[in-house]
């Protein structure tokens, strides 16, 4: 029995690590391979707390929450530079790093000994030592983490995180902050495993670097694995399934000191089993439909609300625009005006500096030289998601849809001012920021189903067709209300009929005072959409003006056919 | 001034071994995007290849130590083929290969475990003969291992440069795709690359029975070091790889000058952030083409 509790109770632990880690990897896609730092700083700083402070339980646990929290804010900041493999190493180095401090400074953690005698929590005059009086404080905690973890998880923070994960890029395009993201999930993940870590060092009322070392965060990884990415109930499922299945081998008679190994090698079969068999898990991601919105046309019309109009009819101007690659200069003194309620056609042969224009207009790219005004004001080194809440926001010519995420998530999440975007007022305003994000679902179902698009609205975006993919990428644009709307290519690829809807969306949008500009290559689809051309080659603007006078030009066309 | 030329002289040494494991590992990553930490354990499994056939064959040196590529080179090639190739076809996502790699290395190095016990098993009765310039003792194994590695790298670049498979391989390393497009057949292109950098990291897991035995955890440090060598010369880069190893092989060694010695693990790693933070895309990148 006392054997079954203490599992129980170590079920509950590795549950509060595979949450959070799944938050990290699964939901921000930030693959840091280093939870164990997180566990085992909790793990101290309540062991050191309650014996050399004696601070009474919970105080020891809240220092942990928040000197590891604070830790990993500090952790985020490499994952700002770099991703991907790079991310990896970076953070399997500090697991390293953290163990040789663990081990080497005896002074603090008591080196290779560790610590003992970390004193029993005392609660309502009970002392909860020993599995069985442990067990409810430890289920509590988890099932607290876990609530903490899927209030997170299901909120528009949480979307934006799986938006990030998606596509950085697309995610900034859209107004999300990639450095808050980064920053706030890494502090939430490393608070709440750090409560993992309290847990664990009141229970065993001992700590020592070999809970925490690379295995560790290995094991948990494979929990995180095994129950499913993005998928937190399977988290608890994971770390359930991975902490009974080897304590079923205390029912075989095993040769002496092979147990521990066994246990490893049962680690590494579940976990490539399951990466042949079931890579998703045992409980695949859910499909977040998002709230359920029913969305009236005045919401559209919210949507495509132009902003109090000031500085004329010239909206987004660049001057003397530069920008070099190393030798190659892409765009050079290049001028460029965006006027109000029209479309203006960005042409010009392959090369030509189309796209680097639009990355420099929206920020992707920052300008070697030149000056961009919005609405008559200087902009300076604003980064993208800043210039899109100021009113200026593009698409990708390879569309970057969120595949993962449903029609109508890739429209939300889209949508500006969301208070529930941040961490802060998931928890001071839980209630203001469900309402707002009801009724977000209401004016995204709305702008889709101007667009034609909400039938597919529950749908993944990932299974969507091309037609159906471009128009998505139309609604998410406007989603953002901004102004002024850059589209890389949003014809293109597409047949006569679809391109013929998307240039009709386009007009409605210019009617309604928007600011438009197109990039394109197809001479037909630019007479019937656009209003205003401009000729760009070898990086600058060689002619502008009305679209059909530009096309009789022979010397231009000569050059377009080049 | 005396220990500052012995310190040299050491990292001199270590950074010719590090270099052999960027090397594999550097041109594992380079032409298949794959992060290889079962790396650690065939490392191991070549060792112990090495030591059977001196030990229970009762082979001399010189053949028993030629059991160690081959066994790596099978090894390799074997995880590659039936491990990571099917997990390609299938288009999985390249985090998903990352932990099919985790999941190897843990099954394989605790499989050694059960085979040969947790102990140490040493090469009997080697010891390196020394040699004493000056104030500075080198071992024949120090000595072996520099010249190794210029004779490695040598036959690496000769290789890539001059043979079919080994222009294949840099076509791989530049674009896969492209590779691909024209015709290469990647994936016997990974599976030679897979049985090559293994056997070159068997030639550094030689020298690891030689010095301080085999253990089944044995590769479990080098992996990362080699992780590390690779990324801070710059990924895919052969002489970045090298000179990669011999910057962690001095740095670690030199700071021993001024470091006390149990923080020496951490100092790879820490020269690893400092890297990043100057050069995300590594130190020497760029000086292959």
């Amino acid at each position: 029995m006392e054997l079954v509790l203490h599992i129980a109770v170590m079920v509950c632990i590795y549950a509060i690590l595979a949450t959070s880690f799944n938050l990290l990897i699964g939901f921000a896609g930030l693959f840091a391979f280093g939870h164990a730092v997180f566990y085992a700083l909790g793990a101290y700083a309540t062991a050191l707390t309650a014996i050399r402070l004696h601070l009474p339980f919970p105080l020891p646990l809240i220092v942990s929450v928040v000197v590891t929290g604070v830790v990993g804010l500090a952790v985020a900041l490499p994952s700002l530079r770099i991703a991907g493999i790079y991310l990896v190493i970076t953070t399997l180095a500090l697991q390293v790093i953290t163990i040789d401090v663990i081990i080497n400074w005896t002074s603090l953690t008591g080196g290779p000994t560790g610590i003992s005698d970390v004193p029993p929590i005392i609660l309502f005059g009970e002392t909860l030592s020993g599995p069985a009086r442990f067990l409810p404080l430890a289920a509590v905690s988890a099932l607290f983490c876990f609530l903490i973890a899927r209030h997170v998880g299901g909120s528009p923070f949480g979307r934006a995180l799986r938006a990030m994960r998606e596509n950085e890029s697309a995610a900034a395009s859209v107004g999300k902050n990639i450095f808050y993201l980064k920053v706030s999930a890494f502090g939430m993940a490393a608070a709440l495993a750090s409560v993992a870590g309290s847990l664990f060092a009141y229970y065993l009322s001992y700590v020592g670097a070999d809970s925490f070392q690379v295995s560790e965060t290995v094991l948990i990884l494979s929990m995180v694995v095994v129950g499913g990415t993005g998928n937190l109930v399977g988290s608890v499922l994971g770390a359930a399934f991975l902490v009974v299945l080897p304590e079923a081998l205390a029912f075989v008679d095993l040769p002496e000191g092979t147990a521990g190994q066994l246990r490893l090698l049962i680690y590494g079969c579940v976990l490539v089993l399951f990466l042949v068999f079931r890579p998703e898990g045992l409980l695949r991601e859910p499909r977040r439909r998002g709230p359920h919105g029913v969305g009236g046309k005045d919401a559209v019309t919210a949507a495509m609300q132009v902003a109090t109009s000031a500085g004329g009819n010239v909206v987004l101007e660049g001057i003397g625009l530069q920008k070099r690659f190393g030798g190659i200069i892409a765009i050079d003194a290049l001028d460029i005006r965006l006027e109000r309620g029209r479309i203006t056609g960005l042409v010009g042969p392959n090369g030509a500096g189309k796209t680097t224009a639009f990355n420099v207009l929206t920020g992707f790219l920052r300008a070697d030289d030149g000056e961009i005004r919005y609405k008559g004001k200087s902009l300076r080194n604003l980064r993208p998601h800043e210039l899109v809440r100021a009113g200026i926001a593009r698409s990708f010519q390879d569309l970057r849809l969120f595949t993962g995420m449903s029609v109508l998530e890739n429209v939300l999440v889209a949508l500006p001012r969301q208070g529930g975007d941040r961490l802060l007022m998931l928890f001071l305003r839980p209630l203001l920021v469900r309402r707002e994000d009801h009724a977000n679902a209401g004016k995204a179902m709305a702008i889709l189903d101007f667009i034609g698009l909400q039938e597919r609205a529950y749908d993944l975006a990932g299974d969507l067709s091309y037609a159906e993919e471009k128009l998505l990428v139309v609604a998410r644009l406007i989603a953002t209300e901004a102004d002024v709307l850059l589209f890389d290519e949003p014809l293109s690829g597409l047949d006569a009929t679809a391109m013929q809807k998307i240039i009709e969306l386009l007009r409605r949008l210019a009617q309604s005072s928007k600011t438009v500009c197109i990039i394109e290559h197809n001479l037909e689809a630019i007479r019937t959409a656009c209003d205003h051309l401009v000729y760009l080659d070898e990086g600058r603007v060689l002619a502008q003006g009305d679209p059909n006078a530009l096309m009789r030009d022979p010397e231009l066309m000569r050059r377009y056919f080049q | 001034m005396a220990l500052f030329a012995q310190l040299l002289a050491n990292g001199l040494g270590n950074g010719s071994f590090y270099a052999l494991l960027g090397l594999g590992f550097g041109l594992i990553f380079a032409t298949t995007r794959i992060v290889h930490f079962a790396y650690g354990p065939v490392y191991a499994i070549s060792a112990y290849a090495a030591w059977l056939g001196g030990a229970s064959l009762g082979l001399p040196l010189a053949l028993s130590v030629a059991l160690a590529p081959m066994a790596a080179a099978a090894a390799g090639a074997a995880i590659y083929w039936f491990g990571y190739r099917p997990f390609e076809r299938r288009g999985m996502a390249s985090h998903s290969v990352l932990i099919l790699s985790l999941g190897l290395s843990i099954i394989l190095e605790s499989l050694l475990t059960l085979i040969f016990g947790p102990s140490i098993h040493a090469w009997p009765d080697f010891s390196p003969a020394i040699f004493i310039f000056g104030p500075v003792f080198v071992t024949s194994l120090q000595i072996a291992e520099t010249v190794t590695l210029a004779l490695v790298a040598g036959a690496l670049l000769l290789f890539l440069r001059g043979t079919r498979y080994g222009k294949a391989i840099l076509a791989l390393s530049d674009n896969r795709d492209m590779a691909r497009i024209v015709g290469i057949d990647t994936e016997r292109v990974s599976l030679i690359v897979f049985a090559l950098a293994s056997g070159i990291s068997a030639v550094a897991a030689v020298f690891t029975l030689l010095n301080e035995g085999a253990t089944p955890t044995m590769g479990f440090y080098p992996v990362f070091v080699a992780f590390v060598v690779a990324v801070v010369g710059g990924l895919g880069s052969i002489p970045g790889s090298i000179a990669g190893g011999y910057l962690v092989g001095l740095v670690e060694s030199l700071g021993l000058w001024k470091i006390p010695t149990e923080w020496q693990n951490s100092i790879a790693f820490v020269l690893l952030f400092l890297v990043l933070l100057v050069r995300p895309q590594g130190l020497f990148v760029g000086a292959r083409r």
